[in-house]
């Protein structure tokens, strides 16, 4: 099925609603987007935050205040939805009740008039792809959530849409369905090639499938990269606290080399990367350090120590509440990694693995 | 209970009648002629209820406009039975306003199935607004942005989708719509003629003018069968069939744009067309009520609100009396009701459910039949007086505050009541301070709904009065046969303006309660 992907471009897009309280508000404001040929880009944010919205622009279902989308070389701002040649995929599925199986993926075959054969043979064809072959005849009352979202996913898919379209597909399924499930659309988009927008708010799912992630909040676009992008190089607070869990510990700016920072922090000289925003020596800074690249050794010779105030093990980890003076951290430890044990109490010694600290100024802006 | 019951046994207690009933050609004409009209109106008042349930819920109407219209589509439901009927003969009479007056045409009828069909249609279309406009509202506009997403027109997906998820709720009011027309007893009695008998006026005219009350219960028996028909079609087809389209989380705040500004225009157009019909019929009746007598003599006049305040007095003051006692008995055995069915295991509680659904099923020329012949005799001899009245309402007006209370009840997870109980309290407790906030919205639908019908009814209760107990839609009926259309005129206002005010009243009453389902529950009203 894989034919020529084509590029999405978002550009300059906003979308404001009047809000019956705080008057008029805006969905989405000046919100940029290049999504390549045969991408995955995810749109990650908090509820309300404008990916929904941003997302419904692209199909159509809303219509941009400012800004125009461009699909490839045509500009599809004004076109309506069922001019786009779009697949779409609702969290809630919105799957016809009155039709079959069968019924409601040929629906978008039915409306571009396809002999009754070809028809027949795509929705086989797509049903035996989701796998769901042999379902034809069932009505989506009778499905569970997984299988009416793979109706779903066959649905937009069979119409061989130029863009295929994702609001928090997953959201109501159970946990590990929906790691299941997020494989298996991941691999489908590999395989078939088409242009993909997915929106969540969830951030390994976005992690697990996408090329490329686009974090929003409040209407805009506030940082975008690969998963490793946003994790190893937040650009902002929200970015760190959302992908992923940080400890943010405040620090004091000491020199700036190229990228690289040297702070003072728990008391300690630590080399971090700097971001763009910090320069000046000796203003305050804070340090993202994620809790998996705090290691724990031997309290003996070590240059910071902690006292352990809890710990839980968990399986393949074992999470950790440590006192470092009057700051509190939070340390995750992998079972494979080595045999460290601290009980509850104890004072241990910390080492921050290298590459694993980020500066950040001290407000974000 | 045994009320109920009786009116069950009415079938059987008055079939030896029906023979003559079955041969009797004029009887048997005025079957036909019930079901030919009722099926007409079904029809008509449907597509009428399906348009302007289809702009309310998709035409993205200003908040006020939706108001209006609202208010405009619930005149007819709280009027008494003759109001459009009065308008129409008004309007289309020998000397009425548009035929007489303005189009010069003389020695018109107005009698027939025409005007009938016409009447009725306006008087209960909103009936089937009702029942649609939730169901269309309730669509998940998701639904409806695939089909377009998948390339379909907006046409398309009205024909494809929106209407083929609205065929349970289509048929549901064509049912009850069907079986509104065939249990009005009002409309055809004043319009429908001597051409064009049909079976509620047979009956009641066998009753009040032959005194023959076996033959008017054979003739409503006749009427029996087809609204249980109706009943059943209704409960065991239909509602097995209402798709649920409501799937995990809303569909959030954005209405998918499912009509486009010409269709938007037009179905507005047609929407303020009928309205104005409506309103017209309605300012007719109260310009009516303050002249001397339309189409003669167009000086202003309090007259005849002065006839109604003083001659009238008694079925006005009978009429909020009774009113006011079925009110409050009528919304506690409706919560009572609904709450035993909803929550409470016990033998026979699915017949005791469909008991009390059949007194308001049914036809009110039967069930007022039926109470007459259950308490004419030992050991209940209530007939004549306002008790048999009150009980009439209480239990057939009733079933709307159970429905209500049993609606409410299913949307409120009984975790509710069992962490109150974990919580420490007793079971009395519990009902008091957590189940019956709930259902609130439920009594007060049952309130507002016992009240509107005490104002409004005259099916069941025209065989109940007495001269000792009269009510207000009798004596415009009386009016109405007497052509003193200016004092049934006035008589419909003063019922139109106390039941709004009533209402309101309720309304504001719900407001207050912020209990959930409130506004669900206010759609019963009807």
């Amino acid at each position: 099925m894989s034919g020529d992907a084509i590029a999405v471009h978002v550009d300059g897009v906003s979308k404001r609603f009047s809000h019956r309280v705080k008057g008029e508000v805006y969905a989405a404001r000046d919100v940029r987007l290049a999504v390549a040929p045969g991408e995955f880009l995810t749109l990650l944010g908090p509820s309300g935050c404008g990916k929904t919205t941003t997302l419904r622009m692209i199909a159509g279902f809303e219509t941009p205040d400012e800004g125009r989308i461009r699909f490839g070389d045509q500009d599809v701002t004004s076109l309506p939805a069922n001019q786009r040649n779009i697949g779409f995929v609702f969290q809630n599925y919105a799957l016809f009740p009155h039709l079959s199986v069968a019924d409601n993926v040929a629906y978008g075959l039915h409306v571009r008039a396809l002999p009754a054969g070809e028809i027949e043979a795509r929705v086989r064809d797509v049903l035996q792809l989701v796998g769901l072959a042999g379902y034809e005849h069932q009505f989506s009352s009778q499905l569970s959530g997984g299988e009416q979202q793979r109706v779903a996913l066959a649905r937009a898919i069979v119409i061989r849409p130029r863009v295929l379209l994702f609001d928090e597909p997953l959201s109501n399924l159970d946990a590990k369905l929906r790691v299941q499930m997020r494989t298996e659309i991941r691999d489908l988009q590999r395989r078939l090639a088409i242009t993909t927008v997915y929106v969540t708010h969830d951030q390994e799912e976005a992690m697990a499938v996408s090329d490329r992630i686009a974090v929003m909040s409040a209407g805009s676009v506030v940082q975008e990269g690969t998963a490793e992008d946003l994790y190893y190089r937040p650009g902002s607070e929200f970015v760190a606290t959302f992908v992923g869990r940080i400890n943010l510990v405040p620090a004091r700016l000491l020199g700036v080399d190229g990228d690289v920072a040297t702070v003072e922090a728990l008391g300690a000289s630590l080399r971090a990367r700097a971001s763009a925003a910090v320069s000046r020596a000796g203003t305050a800074v804070r340090l993202v350090l994620r809790p998996e690249s705090i290691e724990i050794v031997a309290a003996a010779g070590a240059t910071l120590t902690a006292v352990v105030r809890s710990r839980m093990f968990l399986g393949e980890k074992t999470e950790y509440t440590l006192a470092c003076g009057d700051i509190t951290l939070q340390a995750v430890r992998h079972s494979a990694s080595g045999v460290e044990h601290a009980d509850e109490g104890a004072t241990v010694g910390l080492r921050l693995a290298d590459g694993a600290l980020t500066v950040l100024p001290e407000r974000d802006g | 209970m045994l009320l109920a019951r009786v009116v069950m046994d009415n079938g059987t207690f008055s079939a030896a009648g029906l023979d003559k009933v079955l041969t009797d050609r004029n009887q048997l004409r005025a079957f036909w002629n019930s079901l030919l009209l009722a099926t007409l109106v079904g029809i008509g008042g449907t597509l009428l209820g399906f348009l302007f349930a289809f702009t309310a819920a998709r035409a993205r109407l200003p908040r006020w406009l939706l108001t209006t219209v609202d208010a405009a589509v619930l005149l007819p439901l709280v009027s008494p039975p003759f109001t459009t009927a009065i308008a129409m003969i008004f309007s289309f009479g020998p000397r009425g306003l548009i035929t007489y007056e303005l189009l010069g045409i003389k020695g018109v009828t107005v009698y027939g199935l025409t005007s009938t069909l016409a009447s009725e249609t306006f008087t209960y279309f909103p009936i089937a607004y009702l029942t649609l406009r939730p169901l269309l509202t309730a669509i998940d506009s998701n639904v409806e942005g695939m089909a377009r997403s998948l390339g379909a027109s907006r046409w398309r997906v009205f024909r494809t989708v929106t209407v083929p998820l609205t065929i349970p709720g289509i048929a549901n009011a064509f049912l009850l719509l069907f079986a509104a027309s065939l249990a009005d007893f009002a409309t055809p009695l004043i319009l429908a003629g001597n051409q064009f008998p049909v079976l509620p006026t047979q009956a009641y005219l066998q009753i009040t003018g032959l005194f023959d009350l076996r033959g008017g219960a054979a003739l409503s028996f006749v009427l029996l069968l087809p609204a249980l028909i109706v009943f059943v079609l209704q409960r065991y087809w239909v509602s097995r069939r209402f798709y649920v389209t409501v799937t995990g989380k809303g569909a959030g705040q954005t209405t998918f744009d499912s009509v486009s500004p010409g269709v938007r225009v037009a179905l507005l157009s047609a929407c303020a067309l009928v309205t104005l019909v409506v309103v017209y019929f309605y300012a007719l009746l109260l310009y009516a009520s303050l002249v001397m007598a339309l189409g003669a003599n167009h000086a202003f006049t309090l007259l005849h609100y002065k006839a109604i305040f003083t001659g009238g007095m008694q079925a006005i003051r009978d009429t909020l009396l009774i009113a006011a006692f079925a009110m409050p008995l009528g919304g506690l055995y409706g919560i009572l009701m609904g709450y035993l069915v909803a929550r409470k295991e016990f033998f026979g509680r699915r017949t005791l459910e469909l008991l009390s659904m059949v007194n308001y099923a049914l036809p009110g020329t039967i069930v007022g039949i039926a109470y007459l012949i259950a308490f004419n005799d030992e050991p209940l001899v209530l007939t004549g007086t306002a008790l048999i009245i009150v009980a009439c309402y209480v239990f057939r007006y009733g079933p709307t505050g159970i429905r209500a209370t049993i609606a409410l009840l299913s949307q409120i997870d009984k975790s509710l009541e069992e962490a109150s109980q974990g919580l420490g309290a007793r079971s009395g407790t519990t009902f008091r301070r957590v189940t019956l906030p709930l259902i609130a919205p439920a009594f007060f639908a049952g309130l507002g709904i016992v009240f509107i019908r005490s104002m409004t009814a005259i099916s069941a209760t025209i065989f109940l009065v007495s001269i000792g107990w009269t009510l207000i839609t009798v004596k415009i009926l009386e009016n109405m046969t007497e052509l003193a259309l200016g004092p049934a005129a006035a008589f419909s206002v003063f019922v139109v303006v106390v039941v709004f005010a009533v209402i309101a009243a309720i309304g504001w009453c719900m407001r207050r309660l912020h209990a959930p389902g409130a506004t669900r529950v206010t759609s019963l009203l009807s």
